[in-house]
């Protein structure tokens, strides 16, 4: 009968050439660290993994919930802080205890992100925005300040157990060293596409349909009989403890945290970029963002330096190439301005309206 | 004169129903049966207060004083979701829709709310494959199941509203609110809506309160109509005894008129 | 039965507001039982003074907010290029050699010369920004939110390609390294010159606001354009100039707390916002006086709780915020 017709179009060719594109992807991070064996490159890809998955989760709540939280940055900070801090001051640091970071980081988000989602009822989005910017900045005074726990600004650096030690060396593989960075980097491949494919579970899910409904039409969606606020809870609290896990990572794969590096606006700066160059409300537009972010992190400072090199007396050249964030800023106004949608987002638009050719 | 006599416990009662913005009563100690299984129009003119009883009734505004019952209950401070899990159903005077997502969605979003899956988040949406094929149950009853892909944006005015009513039927309340079902639209579409509205009453299953405008449409259907002015109910009676009530007639055409 | 009700609530209202006064008053006599009286009161004068100086910098975030309804978080960076620009002028004058002789007299002239020349720079830099970027978000608080976030980001690299990186030493006029002695209390001239020109800056706004026609224009034109301009006013001009005003505002703030604590960072925008933050959100979202209480309110906590408790300091402003929150969640002074 018709439904039968109904679903199978709704999941047609596009679907098999996106999970084709998925696996893709999956195997290009697997197999390169074993094709190009630098460590700039493996570093390069490790953190486009970490930060998709922070992106993503910030998108969750900013592209398809609609809040705008400062705040999410301070979630990355946790998660690579409880880390940090509970195998810096084990004796014996083993596998066991990443997992309890995990739970304590988890814990602390939920804990945090209630008492946040409690106060978005109770005000504006607007008033929202700045109550979790000036807690955010809180964060990191709070992670400069309270240097008997957090070490101040000189930070923490610590050493990972078992198989991830940096230090050991496996065995060799294909002219490949197998040691403890190489599997850090296969664990953050594993947990991404764990948790990439948990939030778009969590998109798809009866849930995730709802926050759409409520970014499109709010007060519609509550005279059909859904509490918004109950949905809008659980969204921030999912991404919460996502941001959180995703900073786990960051940490694991640093060994070092310090307040600047996980607490600082600037990375909920650049989180933000990231998912406007991808597109709000496009959960693959962050692997597009954190790819484009970190990729021309890494290599722009070292362009700009040898185009500057070139008329070596000029002061200015260099200090525009010193600055090189100045031009993620402008970027960044650009993006907002023209190019509200991202990458993906845009891309989505020329597809829809193809497709509608197609239909009518 | 006859009245319509009530003899069960009223689908919707409201008691010294009053609303006050600033210094303006929009709804003046209003009381208002309605019985259930029978179609109530409210008419009056523009400001009546028409609009502001819907809102009071579905939750979106709280009455300065007096009560609201659903079947006897006291819903006066009950917020607009838990009225709609209750039973109480609204369409909305200007299109009230999801108009980026696709039709069938609209209306699977109703169906989920109904099955209170609304909080699962770790299973798709399409396993519950039930909800889609009711929600395409219930376009077909509107005449819309051969547009359901498309985005609701692109939908006819017309469309847009016979989706309305789809979503409000996917809710299967025991009252259904109406306000201008028929609104803004084509002449050649209104029939349709018509016929819908007439089939959903002739289950005799649901409580209808309908706002509209075109008054012999109101005629044809209403099992009573209830007259509102500067926020009271003037008259509650059956279509003919109001078309010739005085009262009415004045509020409508102004002083001075007798009626022909 | 009705009016029962509002006669009630009338009744009602007055006392409410008394017995908020009382206890806020009440909270602020509560340090002497940690203190002597001394101690009290030059914490007193040096909290009232930074709380004017933090009001400085919320009033431009108010203003702009209140009347364009525009949360412009870039802000804080608009401070910091302030503050960059009166330490430019004030070590050109130091190069001169005046600064390290200057009498009170003088010290007060340099000061002049230096917020004139911070609130230029300010509100030139908030001209360009209205006319290229702000006025193309108007009406759209999330573009708003990304696009001044952006901003501040761009400012704050140029501030560190002009000026460097590291903190710079301001150098502060003579005049106001001076203090004078009242019943005990040490009094610094600077914290004079402070409390001073916070109250004129509330005192000029207030009078704009309410005794002159511009708040009424302004907020119409956020409401339509095309009706402000039929009238012949210039609405886009007047946005502009708003923004310029706000900015300005930022910037003479950036300049005075530059003084206040002898140092420019290119990062200082962001050690202040979270004060402007939490005294506009305590005030209440685009009401002067909210901010001119809120600032008030912060800068004396502030300074109590950092004499009692160093660490603390920040803390208990967060707290006060969030208590303030759960009460009035829309702010002390905070409309819908």
């Amino acid at each position: 009968m018709d439904i039968k017709e109904l679903t199978s179009l709704e999941t047609s060719g596009k679907k098999t050439i996106q999970e084709l594109t998925i696996a893709g992807i999956i195997f290009v991070f697997f197999i390169i660290p074993w094709i190009i064996p630098s460590f700039r490159v493996m570093d390069v890809l490790a953190k486009i993994m970490i930060f998709t998955i922070a992106v993503a989760s910030f998108d969750l709540l900013l592209g398809y919930t609609g809040i705008l939280s400062f705040a999410h940055g301070m979630f990355f900070g946790i998660g690579a802080y409880s880390i940090a801090l509970i195998l810096y001051h084990s004796d014996t640091p083993s596998g066991y205890h990443i997992f309890l970071a995990a739970g304590a980081s988890i814990a602390i988000s939920v804990v945090i992100s209630l008492m946040i989602s409690f106060f978005s009822l109770r005000v504006k989005a607007i008033f929202f925005a700045m109550l979790t910017l000036a807690l955010a900045e809180f964060a990191h005074i709070l992670g400069v300040q309270w240097s008997d726990l957090t070490g101040g600004a000189d930070g923490i650096s610590f050493t990972l157990p078992g198989i991830f030690n940096f230090g050991q060396t496996l065995g060799t593989l294909f002219n490949t060293q197998i040691n403890g960075r190489l599997m850090v980097y296969y664990f953050i491949l594993v947990i991404a596409v764990f948790l990439f494919t948990g939030m778009l579970r969590f998109i798809h899910s009866p849930l995730g349909r709802v926050l759409k409904a409520i970014r499109e039409n709010e007060q519609r969606t509550i005279a059909l009989g859904y509490k918004t606020f109950r949905y809008q809870t659980c969204s921030i609290v999912f991404s919460a403890c996502i941001a959180s896990l995703s900073g786990i990572l960051f940490a694991m794969w640093l060994c070092y945290v310090n307040p600047d590096s996980v607490f600082h606006t600037a990375i909920m700066v650049n989180i933000l970029l990231m998912v406007l160059i991808g597109g709000m409300g496009t959960l693959y537009g962050s692997l597009i963002g954190a790819g484009f972010f970190i990729v021309t992190e890494n290599w722009l400072p070292g362009l700009l330096k040898s185009i500057a090199g070139l008329a070596s007396d000029s002061v200015i050249l260099a200090n525009m190439a010193d600055r090189w964030q100045l031009y993620f800023g402008i970027l960044f106004v650009l993006v907002v301005i023209f190019f509200p949608k991202g990458v993906i987002g845009t891309f989505r638009v020329i597809l829809d309206r193809r497709h509608q050719l197609h239909s009518s | 004169m006859t009245r319509v006599p009530v003899i069960e416990t009223p689908a919707i009662e409201t008691r010294q129903l009053s609303i006050q913005f600033g210094g303006h009563i929009a709804v003046n100690c209003l009381d208002l049966k309605v019985a259930p299984h029978c179609l109530k129009s409210i008419i009056g003119p523009n400001g009546a207060g028409k609009t502001t009883l819907f809102n009071l009734i579905s939750g979106q505004y709280t009455p300065t004083s007096g009560n609201i019952l659903f079947n006897g209950r006291d819903i006066t401070r009950m917020g607009v979701a838990d009225r709609t899990r209750l039973g109480i159903g609204r369409s909305f005077q200007l299109t009230n829709i999801f108009p980026s997502l696709t039709v069938l969605e609209n209306v699977r979003l109703a169906l989920q709310a109904k099955e209170n899956v609304g909080m699962v988040f770790w299973r798709h949406y399409k396993a519950y494959p039930k909800l889609s094929e009711h929600a395409y149950e219930l376009l077909k009853q509107v005449m819309l199941a051969d547009k359901h892909r498309f985005m609701a944006s692109l939908l006819t005015h017309g469309e847009q509203r016979k989706l309305e009513i789809a979503i409000l039927l996917a809710l299967d309340p025991d009252v259904l609110l109406l306000d201008e079902p028929t609104a803004g639209m084509s002449l050649e579409d209104v029939p349709a809506i018509l016929d819908i509205i007439q089939g959903i009453k002739e289950t005799k299953t649901r409580t209808i309160l309908l706002v509209e405008h075109k008054f012999d449409m109101i005629m044809a259907l209403s099992d009573s109509i209830a007259v509102l002015q500067e926020g009271r109910v003037i008259c509650d009676d059956t279509p003919d005894a109001v078309s010739n009530n005085e009262k009415v007639l004045e509020a409508y055409l102004g002083g001075g008129v007798t009626h022909a | 039965m009705k009016t029962d009700t509002l006669k009630f609530q009338t009744r009602n209202r007055p006392f409410q507001q008394y017995a908020g006064w009382i206890i806020g008053i009440g909270l602020f006599l509560l340090p002497l039982i940690q203190m002597d009286l001394t101690t009290y009161l030059t914490l007193t004068v040096a909290g009232i003074s930074l709380g004017m100086l933090i009001f400085l910098i919320a009033s431009g975030l108010t203003l702009i907010f209140g009347l364009m309804d525009v949360l412009n978080l870039a802000h804080a960076a608009f401070f910091a290029f302030g503050a960059y620009a009166g330490f430019t002028v004030l070590n050109l004058l130091n190069n001169a050699g005046w600064i390290d002789t200057a009498s009170l007299a003088q010290s007060l002239f340099y000061l002049a010369l230096a917020l004139g020349a911070a609130g230029l720079a300010g509100g030139g830099l908030g001209i360009l920004t209205e006319k290229i970027v702000i006025k193309r978000v108007y009406g759209n608080h999330l573009m708003q939110l990304l696009v001044t976030v952006g901003v501040s980001f761009v400012i704050v690299e140029l501030l560190k390609m002009i000026w460097g990186v590291n903190d710079e030493v301001v150098p502060v006029p003579m005049g106001f390294q001076d203090a004078f002695i009242i019943f005990g209390v040490f009094i610094e001239y600077f914290r004079v010159v402070a409390i001073f020109l916070g109250i004129t800056i509330f005192a000029i706004l207030q009078y704009i606001l309410k005794q002159t026609k511009l708040g009424i224009i302004v907020r119409a034109g956020v409401e339509n354009q095309e009706i402000v301009k039929a009238t012949g006013y210039n609405i886009s001009w007047i946005f502009t100039l708003v923004f310029a005003a706000g900015s300005a505002l930022a910037a003479i703030g950036g300049t005075m707390m530059a003084i206040f604590n002898q140092a420019v960072d290119p990062g200082m925008g962001n050690q202040f916002l979270i004060f402007a933050l939490i005294v506009v959100i305590i005030g209440g979202l685009g009401s002067v006086t909210g901010s001119f209480v809120g600032a008030v309110i912060v800068g004396l906590s502030f300074n109590y709780v950092a004499f009692l408790w160093p660490k603390m300091a920040l803390g208990v402003n967060f707290m006060i915020m969030a208590i303030i929150l759960l009460i009035r969640p829309k702010g002390l002074f905070g409309k819908d």
